[in-house]
């Protein structure tokens, strides 16, 4: 029998509140879908279907408050750091900045499924208020979705023993109830739990503002998807067409920007170098993207002449197929060693596939049985049409899309083979980012042409007879347009390869066409030049890709060569080793690492930036800031966060490939210090010493001898370092020693720190770069500098308030009480009273101090803090008041104060640790890129309030 | 649409010889005998070998890190990774490297590492003790 343990501590509503809003969600998403099933089928009986549709409505709505719920608990349970819920557990912790909760809540894949289902319950709720007769069907199809999205959170098991199958990951459930761990054998284990807390690399505010929109983005595909479904379902082929091109257009702008977020994260925070790098998750977010834009261009097509509804149909489909396949990609595991950012494996494989297969057998279901209703003209599109290009561009998108997705879906492919034949060797993309920019290319002319040119067209066209002056006089000026264009790039950047140059002529011809379609036919009128301006920023695109991908200029070249190395190995290596202080000359300009600082957990690096003329003037001079960021023990470094000089025309980008190894981890800095050969030396102020240090030369029989002259040049109590923070009742002794070696004719002055706080002592050693030595003080220092109790003779005063007496040599005068006590060794306690004597000493040669010595009262004890005048060697100890006449009765003692000694050791072969191993990348045109990219998102932005209006 | 379906012909066939011609592309993770066979450039895939010795010495190169691997046949192979040495890079179980043999050793360029700390909810975290 187990006792059942009565743990102490646990909050356990909030976890009951979100098991029961979790089951909750998950079913009022099944009334919801059923509802609205019925709703839609009994749509002949008015009645019927209205009233079906309040149960949906409601079933919705409380679907929502559910998941509402689920998520105001999770982040209850977070914000309190309630450790005993495994999710707190697993991404919170006590030292988790408040800013960074929302990136510790969708962190996990139970956080990111709830993101995304809260964006659906937004997302029905505007549809239920809009959509109309669309409502139904619409809603059905969604709420179908949270089903299956919900029952990720469920966590329930199906069968029993080992063979049960778990359905979902529940995010309320205890950490007890996850794991076994012997802590919960103890009742209040809770009180010892801390959290994981949310990775280093994770606490930036991309994090906060990327993911929440990428999965805006995401869940805004199911309403195209819905409306396909709904427009098949209820054999409304053409109905479906004007409704949901605004909500298609929305989902655009907004996959686009979450996709592009994640590359402005990846650039600018990240140090991977750029800002896509074709990583499968990368990839997969794309792809829904890329279809999604062709369904939008086919919508458009089928709402002005009747053709391609079936490809409408299909891509709408498609896009959200590829949405679910992307999460199977990234959530599974499958994609293994082939991405830098793929979740690992939680179970969920099996649910994920089966997401994906039930909406394609829908979807092929609905499409297949209906596909003979759908309009067609019999009459194809002319050659001289613009519907015509719009369509075949679709295709290219399309084909850009199964290429991405087929080379993508290779580990997938691996797995099948591998099922059926176990003997399968997995095959791999040896150079992902090659093999893509090489088809990708095409892609990129083929659109770039095509948006040029077909918007001169114009759609149904009947008499090109008669327009096809002005179509090629419009399309003339843009190839000699985007000629100069590309002939100007050539000029700015090195463009090898014809097809480089064709890439940059086709985005030129974008950019010009465009610009004149927006000047030509749509006479400046921007609210209906979306299409315009998104082909304008596409254009741009391009152009800042080959700008910036094609161009981008390793600026920390480095020095040492390696024999042989291909030309593309060796540009690989591209990282110089920057010594603080030296400036070193890369490409053009002159960088020298002039310092660091340290704030909390963020070590900041300064790294100044010049470039001069012929003459030597600066021309050019800039400070760049990466930094590192340590883990919470301060024991390793967690994070390297690059920097970036932003030009208009170019960003020079800056970040720390490595540290010495004892400033990355704690363990090599011991490891480092018990290694050195460190020789101890006893010495006064102003001695001076010699020694001989034999050094072997690198690579050769030989050893080289120096010789090191030392010199104390003071002793110091109140000792100061960089590393050092005073805190009261410390005693910190520094030593001053200069070290001068015959290597060299400078001198360098070391000032090591020594500092007992309580019983423990730290010790700061000093390290002399250029002559590659350290210098630490020994705890003997404080025996040499102070005089030891037991060496002094005390004598007891008992004196009153302005009496004189004379101890030894010196006259002291007790000049009162002080009831402010300042003694630096004295520390305030709850209770405590404490008075300090103020003492007042001469000696006969005319120095003075002041002295105060603490009498202190503490739990009912006696006890006294000893001062002293070390200078003129008084000790004074303040042991009791009589409380009668208010005499105070201090002990005293003179002892002729002695020259201080230092004890310290040398060690002559510490290698350096001011520098900083760092990569420099120089990216021209890259603002083209984000320029172009948003323009295209904006265009798809203003597209949608166009449609909106004449919707309504 | 019977010219769209000449152009959508006309794709497929372009897609299918882009398939063909992909499979340049692609290798297999070859084994360091095979490396050492072919010598030309491979994926290979190796356990970290945390008894043989890693170096890092920036000051020496910074773009220049040697270490071991061993592959499923059992095989001991010496890696130049021609790159500071990744973060995190001793606590890594599994690597996957791309490059070429040259001479005795390994030449990679690119590394991918599979790192245990990633399953991290397998621990528990206890506060600090306090004294």
């Amino acid at each position: 029998m187990i006792e059942e343990i009565q743990y102490i501590g646990e909050h356990l509503w909030p976890g009951r509140i979100g098991q029961a809003a979790v089951f909750i969600a998950f079913s009022a998403a099944i009334l919801s879908s059923i509802a609205y099933f019925f709703a839609t089928q009994k749509r002949e009986d008015v009645e019927l279907s209205h009233s079906w549709r309040k149960i949906g409505r409601v079933g919705f709505g409380i679907h929502g408050l559910a998941v509402f719920t689920i998520i105001g608990m999770l982040f209850y349970v977070m914000l309190n750091n309630y450790y005993e819920y495994q999710y707190v557990q697993a991404h919170v912790n006590d030292d988790l900045a408040f800013r960074y909760i929302f990136s510790a809540f969708w962190e996990g894949q139970e956080g990111s499924f709830l993101l995304w289902m809260f964006w659906h319950v937004i997302l029905g709720g505007l549809l239920m208020l809009s959509a109309k007769k669309w409502e139904s069907p619409v809603m059905a199809i969604i709420a179908s979705v949270e089903i299956i999205i919900g029952s990720m959170l469920l966590g329930i098991y199906i069968g029993f023993g080992p063979e049960a199958f778990r359905l979902g990951s529940n995010p309320a459930l205890l950490l007890r109830d996850v794991m076994e761990a012997p802590i919960f054998a103890n009742a209040e284990y809770v009180s010892l739990l801390d959290g994981t807390g949310l990775n280093p690399l994770l606490q930036n505010w991309w994090m906060t503002i990327h993911p929440p929109t990428l999965f805006l983005g995401f869940a805004s595909t199911v309403v195209p998807f819905a409306f396909a479904m709904a427009g098949l379902w209820i054999r409304d082929h053409r109905g479906w067409l004007a409704p949901v091109l605004p909500w298609a257009l929305f989902s655009g702008a907004i996959l686009g920007t979450g996709i592009l977020m994640g590359g402005a994260w990846a650039y600018e925070a990240l140090s991977f170098g750029g800002y896509w790098a074709w990583d499968p998750v990368e990839n997969m977010s794309l792809v829904p993207w890329i279809v999604l834009i062709a369904g939008i261009h086919t919508n458009l097509i089928a709402r002005t002449t009747d053709q391609s509804i079936r490809a409408t149909y299909i891509f709408y489909a498609l896009s959200f197929i590829m949405i679910v396949y992307s999460t199977f990609l990234t959530r599974s595991g499958v994609l293994g060693e082939t991405s830098v950012h793929a979740f690992t494996e939680m179970g969920l494989e099996w649910q994920l596939v089966t997401f994906i297969v039930v909406y394609v057998l829908l979807a092929a279901y609905l499409f297949f049985s209906r596909v003979k209703g759908i309009p067609a003209p019999e009459k194809e599109e002319s050659t001289s049409s613009k519907e015509f290009w719009m369509f075949i561009g679709s295709l290219v998108l399309l084909f850009s899309a199964v290429l991405i997705t087929a080379s993508t879906s290779l580990p997938v492919y691996n797995k099948i083979r591998t099922f059926f034949d176990p003997g399968f060797v997995g095959r791999v993309i040896t150079d992902p980012v090659p093999h893509f920019n090489k088809y990708q290319l095409w892609i990129g002319v083929f659109i770039g042409l095509l948006t040029g040119f077909s918007q001169f067209l114009r759609f149904r066209e009947k008499n090109f007879s008669s327009y096809w002056k002005k179509f090629l006089l419009h399309t003339g000026i843009g190839v000699l347009l985007a000629m100069v264009f590309t002939y100007l790039s050539t000029l700015a950047i090195n463009l090898s390869a014809w097809q480089y140059q064709l890439l940059m002529f086709s985005g030129w011809f974008a950019v010009v066409t465009n610009v004149d379609h927006i000047i030509s036919f749509l006479r400046g009128n921007l609210k209906v030049g979306g299409s315009a301006i998104s082909h304008i920023g596409f254009g741009l695109m391009i152009v800042g890709v080959l700008f910036s991908g094609l161009n981008q200029k390793v600026i920390s070249r480095n020095p040492f060569l390696m024999e042989g190395l291909t030309a593309n190995e060796e540009a690989k290596r591209n990282t110089v080793l920057l010594i603080k202080d030296s400036p070193m000359i890369m490409d053009e300009y002159e960088v020298t690492l002039t310092g660091d600082s340290i704030d909390y957990l963020t070590r900041t690096y300064y790294i100044d930036y010049k470039r001069r003329d012929e003459t030597g003037q600066v021309v050019e001079q800039f400070q760049l800031e990466p930094n590192i960021l340590y883990d919470k023990e301060f024991t390793k470094v967690a994070a390297s966060n690059p920097s970036t000089k932003q030009y208009w025309n170019r960003d020079v980008f800056t970040h720390i490939a490595a540290l010495p190894p004892e400033e990355m981890d704690i363990t090599e800095k011991k490891a480092k210090e018990d290694s050195l050969d460190y020789k101890t030396y006893i010495m006064g102020i102003e001695e001076k010493l010699t020694f001989l240090d034999t050094v072997p030369v690198k690579d050769r029989d030989t050893f080289l001898v120096r010789s090191f002259d030392l010199e104390v040049l003071d002793i110091q109590r109140n000792a100061q370092h960089k590393d050092y923070i005073p805190e009261t009742g410390d005693i910190a002794i520094s030593a001053w020693i200069k070290v001068t070696s015959s290597e060299k004719d400078t001198s360098f002055i070391a000032k090591p720190v020594l500092v007992l706080r309580g019983q423990v002592l730290y010790s700061f050693p000093d390290q002399i770069n250029p002559l590659n030595t350290r210098v630490k003080l020994n705890e003997e220092v404080f025996d040499l500098v102070y005089t030891a109790e037991a060496e002094l003779d005390y004598q007891e005063y008992v004196i009153s308030q302005g009496d004189e007496v004379t101890v030894g040599d010196i006259k002291v005068k007790f000049q009162g009480f002080n009831k402010d006590v300042t003694l630096p060794s004295y520390e305030k306690q709850e209770g405590d009273i404490a008075v300090a004597a103020m003492l007042n000493a001469t000696t006969t040669d005319g120095k003075t101090a002041d002295i105060e010595p603490v009498f202190l009262i503490r739990n009912s004890k006696p006890l006294n803090l000893k001062d002293e005048a070390t200078e003129i060697g008084l000790h004074a100890r303040f042991v009791s008041i009589n409380p009668k006449d208010g005499k105070a009765t201090i002990f005293m003692a003179h002892q002729a104060p002695r020259a201080p000694k230092a004890s310290f050791s040398v060690a002559t072969r510490s290698f350096r640790t001011d520098w900083v191993a760092l990569q420099a990348i120089e990216f021209p045109g890259i603002n083209y890129f984000w320029l172009g990219a948003s323009l295209m998102m904006f265009g798809l932005t203003i597209s949608m309030y166009h449609r909106i209006r004449t919707l309504a | 649409m019977k010219k769209v379906y000449i152009i959508a012909g006309i794709m497929i066939a372009v897609a299918v010889s882009l398939f063909v011609m992909a499979q340049d592309d692609l290798s297999t993770y070859a084994t360091i005998s095979q490396a050492v066979k072919t010598g030309s450039r491979v994926k290979i895939a190796g356990q970290l070998a945390k008894d043989m010795e890693m170096i890092y010495d920036p000051v020496e190169d910074p773009n220049l890190f040697t270490f071991y691997i061993r592959d499923d046949e059992g095989a001991t192979q010496k890696v130049v990774l021609l790159q500071p040495k990744p973060q995190d890079f001793e606590l890594s179980e599994q690597v996957v490297l791309t490059g070429r043999m040259q001479e005795d050793a390994f030449v990679a360029t690119d590394v991918l590492m599979k790192c245990p700390s990633k399953y991290k909810d397998e621990e528990i975290y206890l506060k600090e003790q306090q004294g």
